[in-house]
């Protein structure tokens, strides 16, 4: 459903993207893989329409997305969640999960009713049940854990009633457990809401274990794409990548 | 009982509106003392001016520096106006005081829009400057045009105050009660704002510039918004200030008058509403009580400033209502 | 606008010397403060707006020096060695408290340090007006002549200073190791610290150099103008507009700026003279929509 061709971009010299050519096949959940510098954080960034390509194209259900911009994007299906955590500190889980409800449906320029009364209960709490914050309703998000915030950015994104989700190291310093928590919530979520994902992850277990199709991406261009036994086979990507170790 | 007070809700908070109202109606005359009734009524027209810069400085967390370019665009406005030839030509009459209110705010809102449109491209420090730097060309167009204005002596030859409504402002007790009433509405407007989906989205900006955009929500037309707003209801204190005065002066358009309101959000709070009001009655008080033992005010205002910035490090109201959840919470646990 | 005059002035060779020479005047012993403020900007990241007081304590310090040894050397040296002294005790015992705090703290505790510091001299000093400390003997003679242009000698030595200094600043932090690690501590500092060097004292000696220049300003102040409260405020602003047009941290810019400003100052002064702080502030404001990284700022 996510469709990538010959996308590239530069910045002064340096090729960040280098001539990618990408698909998802729908509600399926794909990871993309590389050392760091790799470039996997600019190709979100050109999906969500942070940056702008230099040349090429990107088509979501056939409709093509290349350069919108980051908010109209959100329009069409694209959510994501970040690599630093990017929330909103001084509200709670559920003021944060509002907003971004209200967000979606144009509901923030109403100045006529209060905020605390205003009707998206049903649906916040799917959202935090599914992010697994339930509990923390009422915390204020700077307080929450590492982990939770994480959970935070996700739900923020699913907030969004996406189509493709774009995940960026979800699991991203979070000791072993907290990780394995963190990717089987993500697999429950993809499960119950059936949405193509696509996660940046460095942990090959993870990898491994959870994604059914992986894109290694080395200095800006795609290395190998496949499942994760093509892949875990594949001279060049052991060459390259897995015989380092795991990060 | 308790209950009703506890629910966030526009009635309630109405309700109180109004009780304050009465009550500081009554305190007119169970306190017969001008000199109360003026610190009270100064306090409330400073409170509205601090009040719609917190819109900006606690809620949106955008510092502006240039905030009394509105209120004196109000107050001159105001003065104008009721001098002008307009008033015998088109004959308002009894009318002239609510237009020339109105007139203000429209002329706050729409240099708050110019104004704002440009600076809410910037960031930081640079949104702070320019906002400064557009207060102070008004300061010096104000100044420029002595014909007008008066330059640098204000707005002189004064104007008279038409009675309207049955509510003369000439007189003490009207001018009093109308002007906090004024102000008590406009402070129950601004709370319903603030609660409002609206307001969260500004605290959502504050706290996170980034992220709304990937939410789907655009900044700028809210921050636009929000500036009008705050731009607007300072333009209405300077009105009021100007029918205080009976004159506007081009002191108020220097950027000294926009760290006035910039001190009241620091003593009094910008993380609770009522913070900034609550920091006029202390910059009221301390400026009558100073002022009335010694000359030197600035000494004593730079350090009651220096120990609530290194001391309490919070506004009063702040630190009152975090010192009240504290013991809330104690006593739950026990 | 008196653009009859204006225009007069711009046809006339010594009004345009007389007018230009005031103008770099106004703008050098601008620099000499704006060049502190700046550079306090760029290594500490701190707007100091205590800056201006900084500036008001250089004139009374170097007039109470006059006042007791008569020398003009003398005073405005310990007038900027003093300032250097009390930016020393400020930084340290003061804003180091606040640098990790939010701007409008920052701001608040310069500015109630400006409000204290403004009544303080008052009561040391009293209320009025102090006069000039004066010119230097040597410079006690008639004015110079160029072509019809009458030009105070002593303004050309204000000049010369500046422009003296403004190398000597240049030198330092191009040439000397200080100066590499001054500019260093301004964009990494931290890298600083993992190479055992103590950016503690790079901030403060940065910070007690801004202060000396602040210092040295108001001293060369008071020689050519009164001495009174809250004269500091006036060249704080104007500090800024400098800062900003110039960029931020960057002492080059704030040398360009401030002979724009001074330019604009004096010619502006025949042009449009009730308006002509309004051209600062205009060129302020059309810099920050066109270029808000300044003239030679380094855009984020």
């Amino acid at each position: 459903m996510l469709k990538i061709n010959n996308l590239k971009k530069s910045f002064g010299g340096i090729i960040a993207t280098d001539n990618v050519n990408l698909e998802l096949e729908k509600q399926t959940i794909n990871a993309i893989i590389g050392p760091n510098g790799a470039g996997k954080t600019t190709l979100f960034n050109l999906i969500t329409g942070k940056l702008k390509t230099d040349s090429g194209s990107i088509f979501i259900e056939n409709s093509e997305i290349t350069n919108l911009d980051e908010t109209e994007t959100t329009h069409i299906g694209i959510a994501r969640a970040f690599q630093i955590t990017n929330i909103f500190p001084n509200l709670t889980v559920y003021e944060s999960i509002k907003l971004a409800l209200l967000s979606k449906i144009n509901g923030l320029n109403n100045m006529w009713t209060r905020f605390k009364d205003h009707k998206v209960n049903s649906d916040a709490d799917d959202i935090m049940k599914l992010a697994g914050l339930i509990k923390s309703k009422n915390s204020v998000s700077s307080e929450l854990s590492h982990g939770d915030q994480k959970l935070l950015d996700i739900a923020l994104a699913l907030c969004l009633k996406p189509k493709l989700l774009l995940l960026d190291e979800p699991t991203a310093g979070m000791g072993p457990e907290e990780r394995w928590k963190m990717i089987d919530r993500i697999k429950e979520l993809w499960k119950k809401t059936k949405i193509t994902i696509l996660f940046i992850e460095h942990d090959m277990d993870i990898v491994f274990g959870i994604a059914q199709k992986i894109f290694v991406l080395q200095q800006g261009a795609i290395l190998a794409e496949g499942n994760p036994q093509d892949i875990k086979k594949n001279q060049k990507v052991i060459k390259a990548y897995l015989g380092g170790g795991k990060k | 009982m308790i209950a009703f007070f506890k629910k966030d809700t526009f009635f309630r908070d109405a309700c109180l509106a109004l009780f304050s109202w009465i009550s500081l109606v009554i305190i007119f005359f169970v306190i017969p003392d001008p000199g109360i009734h003026d610190i009270i009524q100064k306090v409330f027209i400073l409170g509205l001016f601090a009040l719609s810069l917190n819109i900006l400085i606690g809620y949106l967390g955008l510092i502006a520096f240039g905030h009394a370019a509105f209120f004196a665009a109000g107050a001159y406005t105001l003065g104008l106006f009721l001098q002008s030839d307009f008033i015998k030509i088109y004959n308002f009459g009894a009318f002239s005081i609510p237009v020339a209110i109105i007139l203000s705010i429209c002329v706050s809102a729409i240099l708050a829009t110019f104004i704002g449109s440009i600076c809410i491209r910037l960031k930081d420090i640079y949104f702070s400057f320019l906002t400064l730097a557009f207060q102070m060309v008004l300061y010096s167009i104000i100044l420029a045009l002595v014909d007008i204005t008066g330059g640098d002596q204000g707005l002189m030859g004064g104007f008279s105050k038409p009675p309207f409504l049955g509510i003369d402002l000439s007189k003490p007790f009207d001018f009093y009660a109308f002007t906090i009433f004024i102000s008590i509405f406009v402070i129950l407007m601004l709370r319903q704002i603030i609660e409002s989906p609206f307001g969260y989205g500004l605290r959502m900006i504050r706290d996170n510039a980034e992220r709304p955009a990937a939410l789907g929500f655009n900044n700028q037309n809210h921050k636009l918004i929000a500036f009008i707003i705050a731009g607007s209801i300072a333009g209405l204190a300077g009105s009021l200030q100007a029918l205080l005065d009976v004159g506007a002066y081009p002191e108020w358009a220097f950027w000294a008058k926009s760290a006035e309101p910039l001190f009241m959000i620091l003593l009094g709070g910008m993380n609770t509403f009522l913070g900034p009001l609550m920091g006029a009655l202390i910059f009221e008080i301390l400026n009558d009580f100073v002022t009335a033992n010694t000359k030197y005010y600035g000494l004593v205002l730079g350090l009651v400033i220096l120990s609530f910035v290194l001391g309490l490090k919070q506004g009063l109201l702040d630190w009152i209502v975090m010192k009240f959840k504290e013991s809330k919470n104690n006593n739950a646990q026990n | 606008m008196e653009f009859a005059a204006f225009l007069e002035c711009l046809t006339s060779a010594s009004c345009i010397i007389s007018q230009t020479a005031g103008g770099l005047k106004i703008g050098m012993l601008l620099f000499l403060v704006a060049s502190g403020l700046t550079l306090v900007f760029g290594v500490l990241g701190v707007i100091n707006f205590a800056h201006g007081a900084l500036y008001m304590l250089g004139a009374y310090f170097s007039w109470q020096v006059m006042n007791v040894t008569g020398h003009f050397g003398l005073s405005v040296f310990l007038g900027a060695l003093g300032v250097s002294i009390v930016g020393l005790l400020f930084e340290r015992g003061l804003l180091n408290r606040v640098y990790n705090a939010e701007l409008l703290i920052q701001i608040l505790l310069c500015y109630s340090i400006v409000l204290i510091l403004d009544d303080l001299v008052m009561i040391i000093w009293g209320d009025e007006f102090l006069s000039s400390i004066g010119v230097p003997e040597i410079f006690q003679v008639p004015p110079l002549f160029v072509l019809d242009a009458v030009i105070p000698p002593f303004h050309l030595a204000i000049i010369g200073i500046s422009l003296l200094l403004a190398l000597s600043l240049w030198l330092l932090m191009t040439k000397t190791r200080f100066g590499h690690l001054v500019r260093a501590a301004a964009v990494n500092p931290k890298m600083l610290e993992a190479l055992g060097i103590n950016t503690t004292v790079i901030r403060a000696s940065v910070f007690v150099l801004g202060s000396f220049l602040a210092g040295l300003g108001g001293a060369l102040a008071s020689s050519i103008g009164s001495v009174v409260s809250g004269m500091g405020n006036s060249i704080l602003v104007e500090s800024f507009i400098v800062t900003v047009i110039g960029g931020m941290g960057s002492i080059g810019g704030a040398f360009l700026a401030s002979i724009i400003i001074g330019m604009s100052r004096s010619f502006g002064a025949v042009a449009m003279p009730l308006f002509t702080d309004g051209i600062m502030f205009l060129i302020m404001v059309l810099v920050l929509i066109l270029r808000p990284q300044g003239l030679m700022g380094d855009k984020k």
